[in-house]
């Protein structure tokens, strides 16, 4: 009983199909969305709902494993310092924090009075315990690795904290930043998986791995209680099922969902239901691998970027919903972000593969159902290439082995990232020589060399200098194109106010319903 | 009798051991690496290998295999790689919540079917039978999938009857999961009925064709009378197979049906299985799968045994010499439709 038409292809003909017929449009109109989600006054004592796809039934609570329920983790926890909108490091339990002159030293001042969900003062001990939890081989946090210059901690006064670096780091509170950072109490590791305590604004009621949640308002948050009275989330992991959950009105947030532009067409054009952006959230890159026979040489990698135009990739794959990348990793909201010109010359590349004796180069191009939008940029991409003579085949592939088989294997394939990674972590993670995320395996000595000299150069300005000098690297000699930076559509019912959220970070504290179910 | 119903449970035991080992090599055949998928895109190398060993992937496959077996007989499926539960509990009370859109989606579309199967060929070539045929035809040729979705669409979001996925998860209550299983029965019900229809329609045609109906007929006994006490208890029997086959498809989990609403079932749970590489979950299904089929084909055996006396007394003919009786082999049970001869000559046989 099995069917050659695939499923989701088949849905979102289906359902893409019936929104059309409504609007009695032949041929599908251009993909328009509001551009903010809504805002205005909520009613108090609401209670949202938010389906969620579960990462797995081994999921916890614990903030520092790799397979944390990340939508709660907002909700119940805080972190020393979180990201503005632009990339800056700003306060989120630490009030202010300097370093010694050559930043190998960073002390961090703790809000007073700020309790845990049990009751307990939040003191230094528990930053320090937090820190060598993430740190401890066992609990296999990914954040290990880029905290591995932690040297030690003191607990210096019930509210000051200091870390003692192993090589001097200006960057270094950015890198407290990231979501597996969220401060528990003191020897809590063994059941905070379970538990959840935290100080943030909601305090956890229930829980259960790849199941259903709860969360309730927490009256003694440091920062006012929050709009909603509680937060209900829901595991559904398909994502036709969360959608027509949505449609259905049994939930009012999909939350880690990037809805394809025939969903968002139907979610957008439904009553009572619509589409919010997250401005550039999703980071899609190509990476070619360095490694590859195909790929090695610089000049390749120059000609495929010289043969293909940034803002048709946009137009066509994500119907102009995003900003397109001209190869820059950075997204052009951060502050760090710097413009570097790159030209679109498709008879310039031509004229490049036939100079290394490659006119009718030839491979494939892999993609895959994990993302959305994975094979619309790659059809649209290779599209563009074709242009100057390079032909690739689009291979689809499955997407429960795509990131095990293919990523980090084969020359050619479609990935992304979630913005929202502090600049200093970005282009040490996924640009460094032998970083584990180094996706295109590029190395560069020169750039590796410009990431030391700019964590060790404690002065604002020339230390910003430098990142964007290493973008400019990038752009120019990098192996991980990045074509676009799409908005992430997502599917919220018209009840919802106030839905604010960028990069990591979730405004917890001003969501609200317009009115109580 | 007894010889056969024991050679039939032997030839079960059998193929259920032969499924464990297909399902346990197979398994292993899977591309994509557990400790990867377990760990995330984030993990290190160093937790990886650490993560392999911790869960016996470094040993021998026929050791892994040798153990597995031998606590599958006592009822352990080891434990989750995933979520560290014992496996069998996790299994079963999927499997329950399964048989709460399984049960009452076989009561109702096996009896349904029988009986409309039965209607189609009485009228046979009239408006009742055309319509059942093609409305058959149409649940056919339509996927289950699309009927879920169609089905959604207009109960649950265009007109809010029923809700379109269940939101609780696995530890959703009966009271919860009662009403999210109306749609998912109803799909399961649509997507099985037609075989059975047709299967019915024809065993029932060539049964109204038969000498001793034609004989009732003529003898006065009312058509109602010939079609519900003569001809329908034997049509049903060639129909028998199909149904458990039906059967055994439903319990086993309708993986597309339960993913499209979200619903906590053994094919759910097989899904996610799949997709988080947790093996001992993934071949504790495929066991007890086989088990559902094995059992529902024994039952559809052994009613036929009772229905249909020529199948019990063909097994001691067979091993005195005799040829075999036009009442057909043993094997009889398992073909779609019956050998009949036709008794009237404007009526075709059909197949």
């Amino acid at each position: 009983m099995t069917h050659p038409i695939d499923r989701r292809i088949f849905l979102a003909g289906l359902v893409g199909g019936a929104a059309t017929v409504g609007l009695a449009a032949c041929g599908a109109p251009p993909l328009t969305v509001p551009e903010r989600a809504a805002t205005g006054a909520a009613v108090p004592g609401a209670t949202m709902r938010i389906a969620r796809p579960a990462a797995s039934a081994a999921e916890t609570l614990d903030p520092a494993s790799a397979l944390s329920a990340y939508e709660y983790l907002g909700a119940i926890y805080n972190r020393v310092v979180r990201l503005d909108r632009n990339g800056e490091t700003v306060p989120d339990l630490a009030t202010e924090w300097s370093s010694n002159a050559d930043a190998t030293t960073w002390t961090f001042q703790l809000r007073p009075g700020v309790r845990f969900h049990d009751g307990r003062p939040l003191t230094a001990r528990d930053v320090r315990y937090t820190f060598g939890h993430i740190l401890d081989p066992d609990t296999g946090s990914p954040q290990a690795g880029p905290l591995a210059l932690v040297d030690s901690m003191d607990a210096v006064d019930a509210t000051t904290i200091r870390f003692n670096l192993s090589t001097p780091n200006a960057e270094f509170p950015s890198l407290l930043t990231a979501y597996q950072c969220y401060v528990i109490p003191e020897d809590s590791a063994g059941e905070i998986g379970r538990t959840g305590i935290g100080t943030g604004p909601f305090v956890l009621e229930s829980y259960e791995p790849a199941g259903a949640g709860k969360v309730r308002a927490n009256e003694d948050y440091f920062d006012g209680r929050p709009v909603l009275d509680a937060i209900e989330f829901f595991s559904i992991q398909d994502t036709s099922a969360r959608v027509n959950a949505l449609l259905a009105r049994q939930v009012d947030l999909l939350s880690q969902t990037n809805l394809d532009n025939a969903t968002a067409r139907v979610v957008a054009g439904s009553p009572g239901t619509t589409v919010a952006r997250v401005e550039n959230a999703q980071w899609y890159t190509i990476p070619m691998l360095a490694t590859s026979e195909e790929f090695s040489d610089p000049k390749m990698r120059e000609a495929m970027k010289l043969a293909y135009d940034p803002r048709r990739v946009l137009a066509t794959a994500l119907q102009g919903t995003g900003t397109p990348g001209w190869d820059n990793p950075v997204p052009p909201q951060m502050a760090a972000f710097t413009e570097v010109e790159r030209e679109y010359d498709p008879d310039k590349a031509r004229a490049l593969l036939k100079e290394i004796g490659r006119e009718d180069f030839r491979t494939k191009i892999y993609t895959s159902a994990y993302e959305p939008n994975f094979t619309a940029i790659a059809t649209s991409f290779a599209h563009q290439v074709r242009e100057a003579g390079i032909r690739l085949d689009i291979t689809n592939v499955s997407a429960d082995s795509y990131y095990t088989q293919i990523w980090m294997a084969q020359p050619l394939m479609v990935s992304y990232w979630f913005t929202g990674r502090p600049i200093d972590q970005l282009l040490n993670q996924v640009f460094r020589t032998g970083s584990s995320y180094n996706e295109s395996a590029w190395s560069n000595p020169q750039f590796d060399d410009l990431l030391d000299a700019a964590r060790a150069d404690t002065n604002d300005a020339t230390r910003l200098a430098k990142y964007q000098d290493a973008q400019r690297l990038i752009v120019a000699d990098g192996a991980d194109l990045t074509p676009v930076f799409g908005d992430r559509l997502v599917g919220l019912s018209t009840n919802v106010v106030n839905y604010d959220e960028y990069g990591f970070e979730f405004d917890y504290l001003t969501i609200g319903l317009r009115e109580e179910r | 009798m007894t010889r056969l119903v024991l050679t039939r449970l032997a030839t079960g035991i059998i193929t259920l051991f032969l499924t464990a080992f297909f399902v346990f090599f197979a398994v292993q055949a899977l591309p994509g690496d557990v400790a990867a998928q377990l760990l995330g895109q984030d993990a290190t190398p160093e937790a990886l290998e650490a993560m392999r060993a911790r869960l016996g992937l470094d040993q021998g496959v026929w050791v892994r295999f040798a153990d597995w077996i031998a606590g599958a007989v006592r009822g352990d499926f080891g434990t989750s790689l995933v979520s560290g539960e014992p496996v069998a509990a996790g299994v079963w009370s999927a499997f329950a919540n399964t048989l709460i859109i399984a049960l009452p989606a076989i009561i109702v579309g096996v009896a349904g079917s029988i009986w409309l199967g039965i209607r189609a060929a009485a009228r046979r070539g009239r408006a009742t039978d055309s319509t059942i045929s093609v409305l058959a035809l149409l649940g056919m040729s339509i996927p289950e999938f699309v009927v879920a979705t169609v089905l959604v669409l207009l109960l649950a979001i265009l007109l809010p009857i029923f809700p379109a996925v269940v939101v609780q998860g696995p530890s959703a209550s009966f009271g919860e999961l009662a009403p999210a299983a109306i749609l998912p029965a109803v799909t399961l019900i649509i997507s099985m009925a037609a075989y059975i229809i047709r299967a019915m329609r024809s065993s029932a045609i060539d049964g109204l064709a038969t000498e001793y109906a034609t004989l009732s007929t003529l003898k006065g006994v009312p058509r109602r009378r010939v079609l519900w006490r003569h001809v329908a208890p034997t049509a049903v029997l060639p129909v028998l197979p199909i149904a458990s086959i039906n059967v055994a498809w439903l319990l086993g989990g309708v993986v597309v049906v339960e993913s499209v609403f979200n619903y906590p079932g053994l094919g759910k749970l097989m899904l996610d299985s799949v997709s988080t590489r947790d093996l001992p979950v993934l071949q504790a299904i495929a066991i007890l799968s086989a088990l559902v089929y094995v059992v529902a084909n024994l039952i559809a055996d052994l009613t036929a045994l009772t229905v249909d006396p020529r199948l019990r007394t063909y097994g001691r003919r067979a091993r005195g010499g005799d040829t075999p009786t036009p009442g057909g082999p043993p094997g009889h049970v398992d073909a779609p439709t019956p050998h009949a001869p036709s008794g009237r000559p404007d009526q075709e046989v059909t197949a």
